[in-house]
């Protein structure tokens, strides 16, 4: 048993915008090229007319997993609480919401449905007997900037434990994590800053960080900027938190969640060539090497979803400039099979 | 995210009442956002032309086949979908419409799409983000500039 590689199909969002790939072409991709298996969808993304999908889409869904012998993973979904507008969906009608979702990802085939680091945990409580019914397991998302170790002082910081004493407090095997890989995130990746860059209305500021980024290191730069732009506004200020902003986890912190990850979201933004390996890729920007060392180490052999979200820094130019999501991710899981071991 | 593809480029046009009276223009937009939405969360546009703002109360939007609504009817829709890959139709009220030629067109969206409880949702079931202000304006926070040609 080893590590299983996988695709979120979030990874070519800007492919289907633009309408050249649909989920059969992406499938297609997984089996033909990436030689992967691992299926994860965003429900409203991917099922025409959510969320009544109709029984033609269930049974084209199912039969084209079929068809390639792929695995229906995680399904990611969403808590929107001002859906009704005329009051503030109540914890009850999240939890209707959840069980929906719950029995759609079973028509569908999937293992697990994702939820958001904010889903109360009243509402995963009161959807547990759904998920036991149908046998699809609920996993909460750490997302940056929750940490995986407890910290109360920190943004999140009870989330992770929380869900572990529920699931030892229960005993229940239909609840647990999703670790995403921005929680690793070390640095801010060229994609984002280069965005906030062509974007920034501040053009003093602009030429401020660009003449010093590369000199400095984060927590200088921000102390820097301080001084001489004493007025920034918020959005300038949330920018400067890319640099300083720091890993919300350490790699080794992995191994105190292993029994109770059901997926793990691949996020990155860009893969580049390492130096002096043709043909081997990295994220600069995120530690997967620590990370599947310890998830190796700690007997892991779920599944690692690409999750490629580089490309939505980059649509603020032209055609010409956009990202190759499909190059991108063929990259990712160059890394993920050589960092695996497969 | 999307910045400079949110209106269609070739969809600029006036729009014309049954007695052939421009009475305003339309163009093609797509949702900012990578999952799409609850109809109901749409909450409007912030849309400049050539300068002039024109408010949420003077806009409709069309959308799944339906004739133009306006945002207070878009708001009920709490169980119709506007999905990702779908291009939808936002009108605009202008008596005479637009004339022929470039236009300038400042665009953000406000999708009340959120990940979960947050501080401010009582306030936004009594009093909705006005767009254009960043709150509540989903993947793409700035406002994006079109330059249109109607012909």
């Amino acid at each position: 048993m080893t590590i299983k590689r996988g695709v979120s199909f979030y990874s070519y969002q800007q492919e289907q915008f633009f309408r050249r790939m649909n989920w059969k072409d992406m499938m297609r991709e997984l089996h033909d090229n990436l030689h992967c298996d691992g299926v994860e969808i965003i429900n409203e993304a991917t099922i025409p007319n959510y969320p009544f999908p109709s029984q033609e889409f269930i049974y084209d869904w199912r039969n084209e997993l079929a068809k390639y012998n792929l695995k229906a993973v995680t399904k990611d979904i969403y808590l929107d609480v001002h859906q009704f507008r005329d009051h503030v969906m109540n914890y009850r009608e999240a939890a209707e919401r959840l069980m929906y979702d719950i029995k759609i990802a079973a028509d569908m085939g999937f293992e697990n449905v994702r939820c958001l680091c904010m889903v109360p945990i009243e509402v995963i409580e009161m959807a547990l007997d759904t998920a036991v019914k149908y046998n699809v397991r609920i996993g909460k998302e750490i997302h940056a900037p929750y940490p995986i170790k407890y910290d109360p002082s920190r943004e999140g910081g009870r989330m992770v434990a929380e869900i572990i004493d529920f699931v030892d407090r229960t005993g229940t095997k239909h609840v647990g994590l999703v670790p995403d890989m921005g929680i690793f995130q070390i640095a801010p990746s060229r994609v984002n800053v280069e965005y906030q860059l062509r974007n920034m209305d501040d053009l003093k500021l602009r030429d401020f960080i660009e003449k010093n980024m590369n000199e400095m290191d984060g927590k200088e730069l921000a102390a820097a900027i301080d001084k001489e732009f004493p007025d920034m506004d918020s959005m300038q200020k949330r920018f400067l938190g890319m640099f300083t902003r720091g890993p919300a986890a350490q790699p080794e912190d992995i191994l105190e969640i292993i029994p109770y990850i059901i997926s793990i979201h691949g996020k990155f933004y860009e893969m580049t060539e390492i130096p002096g390996k043709p043909g081997q890729y990295e994220d600069v920007s995120i530690d997967y090497e620590n990370v599947i060392k310890y998830l190796k180490q700690g007997g892991y052999n779920g599944y690692i979803n690409s999750e490629y979200e580089g490309q939505r820094s980059q649509q603020d130019r032209g055609i010409e400039n956009l990202a190759d999501e499909v190059e991108e991710v063929r990259r990712h899981h160059e890394m993920l099979a050589r960092l695996i071991g497969e | 995210m999307f910045d400079s593809f949110l209106i269609r480029e070739d969809s600029l046009e006036n729009v014309y009442d049954e007695n052939g009276k421009a009475v305003g223009f339309k163009f093609a937009v797509r949702i900012a956002d990578y999952r799409g939405a609850f109809l109901s969360l749409h909450n409007g546009y912030y849309i400049e032309c050539d300068g002039v703002e024109y408010p949420r109360e003077l806009q409709k939007f069309e959308v799944n086949g339906k004739p133009p609504r306006t945002f207070e009817e878009i708001k009920k829709c709490v169980w119709e979908h506007w999905d990702f890959d779908d291009e939808a139709y936002v009108y605009v009220e202008k008596e005479g419409g637009l004339e022929p030629g470039k236009h300038r067109i400042g665009l953000q969206q406000s999708v009340l799409s959120q990940y979960g409880y947050m501080p401010w949702d009582e306030d936004w079931v009594k009093n909705p983000p006005v767009p254009g202000q960043g709150a509540g304006a989903g993947k793409t926070r700035r406002i994006c500039y079109y330059d249109l040609e109607l012909i």
